[in-house]
């Protein structure tokens, strides 16, 4: 089993962007690769090689469903697991993101502490 | 400082500098913000405006997903709220002038300097504290058409020591909820000519916070079908109407407790240390303490200093299997109210049964999800303490009963002896009880009994004890208190008590109280109560309705 060491992180919002990146790195120990549009994750995404994928929902262009899509197009998701960062959904869109292959929702606004807590368990869960 | 502490610290330097800059970046976004309102509310083009609603909306949104997490937890609500009005808009692609007005007052006053320097001063890994007030009360939001019921509810809460503000329509109270959310809201359900009902009220409402509030509803139906609506929208408490207010501050009361309730405390006994603490990452994580033992050798005295309120245990460990752990810990009658939960790859129906039928309450099968190992330890642990609670305590006033409150005084009374601070006991009638249980009979005597056992738990402290001595008859401990200041701590009570009114049978009425306090480091526990009890009688035998303070 593949220890879950680095992370692409997609979001335009550059102070979220920033905390989420020290979180993850300092109380992670992960390797965080930031892009702040769709486009620039699907540029970077086989460079880089994530084990791991967390994407914002609203972003200009291509929004973080689309994005989804078309990472998956590349890479493999079923290996790679894939969660959503937005503010508060209902229940029926965490359903729907699901639907689209992602293995669970971070609800914003977060606390930069368990940030990484938080991902590590969604990596675990998606291991059996 | 070791390593780890200098990285914690680095840490929480690093983040409090991207929080300043969060900062800083509001200074200048949410002026920005408010222009595009008032832009918005000056064009003219149909095809404009929903564009530029659109771009707000976006706005908001992204304001609402980051405030928080730099600490701003208030904006990042009052971001939300207008969130959501901006969409309602863009929905029913109604623009209403009258209502576009309010949202660009809004998003100029959460642009004017004072809100971003005001929230700068909250530490940037400060998670939102859940039910703690600023100054200390309970905010709570009565949405009530009728404006005597909702007076009389806001006044007698507001003795009660709550911060009640009444709203006779939806759109009053929307006003208030963008100036500041609430700890709870009790909503009726009927809100006369108006076409929605105050349970799809509350519905939507909920949808639109980040955490949904307490919420109690008021009825005059008392259907089944209504009561399933409100359990629906996650109401805590339904009454009909007219409403017994003591009743409605209980319920209140015990949302409150909890929603900031200790942390349920959870001992977990597993063989294989991998997966022991991946359960324990697993439940802390959802708020609950969490101790493991790796050697079942290990229970008694971990079961001794942890306390824990619930057991899980491993059903296949070495040298003594779960089943059998089960059986010795139920030897001890200590520890009759910890229910025990089972993890094990086990799923034969049959063999469940059996192991449950020898001890041990639930049974979590392996491969084990997340969510249903909280989902089960969770619910056994919140009903082993409501049920454990009510045992020890009164049933009508959930104060601690005779034997407890005396026990408590003699445990207040040696610490004082130990650290030469006085302790004050209180002993403390209600004037004229068989009155009013003759006049207007027990179940309103007992409504009495239980808002007086409230009003002393709003008003005394955390540190204090309280109990239900007998009847009528109530007894407090006050550690580290003199009996001057428990004299006027009492006498604010008496007064708050005399001035609430009781529905009765044929009209309101009020009643009074008497109090008898001694105090000392000195003395001993029986000697403490005896003092207090003869200042009660010699209140009661001057006039009632007073304070009286033991002579030493």
């Amino acid at each position: 089993m593949p220890d879950l060491k680095r992370i692409l992180h997609v979001e335009d919002d550059p102070s979220i962007q920033a905390v989420a990146k020290v979180a993850l790195e300092a109380v992670g120990g992960f390797t965080v690769l930031s892009c702040s549009c769709g486009q620039d994750a699907l540029d970077q995404v086989e460079g880089f090689a994530p084990d791991f994928i967390l994407l914002d929902v609203m972003m200009p262009g291509m929004d973080g469903p689309q994005t989804l899509q078309e990472l998956g197009r590349m890479v493999d998701i079923t290996q790679i697991p894939v969660a959503f960062m937005t503010a508060k959904v209902q229940p029926n869109e965490i359903e729907h993101y699901r639907s689209l292959g992602a293995r669970d929702v971070i609800i914003k606004p977060f606390d930069p502490m368990q940030l990484a807590t938080q991902i590590r368990a969604i990596w675990s869960q998606s291991r059996g | 400082m070791d390593k780890r502490q200098q990285q914690m610290a680095d840490l929480q330097a690093h983040l409090q500098q991207l929080g300043e800059q969060f900062s800083q970046r509001l200074r200048e976004e949410l002026p920005q913000l408010a222009d595009k309102a008032l832009q918005l509310q000056a064009c003219a083009d149909p095809s404009e405006q929903l564009q530029r609603l659109t771009e707000l909306r976006d706005h908001l949104h992204k304001l609402a997903g980051s405030a928080g997490t730099f600490g701003f937890s208030d904006l990042g609500a009052r971001a939300r709220l207008l969130e959501q009005q901006t969409q309602q808009w863009l929905s029913s692609l109604e623009l209403q002038r009258q209502g576009l007005q309010g949202l660009v007052n809004e998003l100029q006053q959460l642009a004017s300097v004072e809100q971003v320097s005001q929230a700068s001063v909250a530490p940037v890994l400060k998670t939102p504290s859940v039910g703690a007030n600023r100054d200390g009360a309970y905010r709570v939001y009565i949405l009530e058409d009728e404006l005597k019921v909702g007076d009389v509810i806001r006044l007698t809460l507001n003795t009660f020591g709550y911060q009640a503000s009444h709203f006779l329509t939806t759109a009053a109270l929307d006003a208030a909820l963008v100036e500041q959310l609430p700890d709870a809201l009790i909503i009726d359900v009927n809100l006369g000519d108006s076409q929605q009902t105050g349970l799809d009220y509350a519905a939507a409402l909920q949808q639109r916070l980040e955490h949904s509030l307490p919420l109690l509803v008021l009825t005059t139906q008392n259907d089944f079908y209504t009561q399933l609506q409100a359990a629906r929208i996650g109401a805590m408490g339904f009454f009909s109407k007219p409403v017994d207010v003591a009743k409605l501050e209980n319920r209140l009361e015990r949302c409150f407790n909890q929603q900031s309730g200790e942390p349920y405390r959870v001992l977990i006994v597993d063989d294989d240390r991998e997966l022991s603490s991946r359960y324990r990452l697993v439940l802390s994580g959802a708020n609950m303490l969490v101790e493991v033992v790796n050697d079942p050798l290990q229970l008694f005295d971990a079961m001794a200093r942890f306390h824990p309120e619930v057991l899980v245990l491993d059903v296949n460990m070495p040298g003594c299997s779960g089943p059998e752990l089960a059986q010795v810990v139920r030897f001890n009658d200590d520890w009759l109210r910890v229910p025990i939960i089972y993890l094990s790859a086990e799923t034969d129906i049959a063999l469940q049964m059996s192991v449950l039928i020898r001890a041990g309450d639930d049974f979590v099968t392996k491969p084990i999800s997340d969510n249903s190992l909280i989902a089960t330890v969770f619910a056994r642990a919140q009903r082993a303490r409501l049920l454990s609670n009510a045992l020890s305590r009164d049933s009508l006033t959930g104060l601690l009963k005779h034997a407890d409150i005396k026990e408590q005084v003699a445990i207040e009374q040696e610490r004082a002896l130990r650290s030469g601070k006085p302790a004050s006991v209180v002993m403390l009638d209600i004037d004229h009880f068989k009155k009013v249980n003759d006049t207007h009979g027990h179940a309103v005597g007992d409504n009495v009994i239980r808002a007086l056992a409230n009003l002393l738990r709003q008003r005394l402290r955390r540190v204090d004890s309280l109990g239900r001595y007998g009847g009528e008859e109530f007894m407090a401990v006050l550690p580290d208190c003199n009996g001057e200041q428990a004299v006027s701590i009492l006498d604010e009570i008496r007064q708050q008590f005399s001035s609430i009114s009781f529905a009765g049978e044929q009209s309101d009425f009020h009643v009074s109280l008497s109090a008898g306090i001694a105090s000392s480091h000195e003395r001993t526990a029986d000697e403490l109560m005896e003092m207090a009890d003869r200042a009660l009688y010699a209140a009661k035998n001057n006039g009632r309705n007073q304070v009286r303070l033991a002579d030493d």
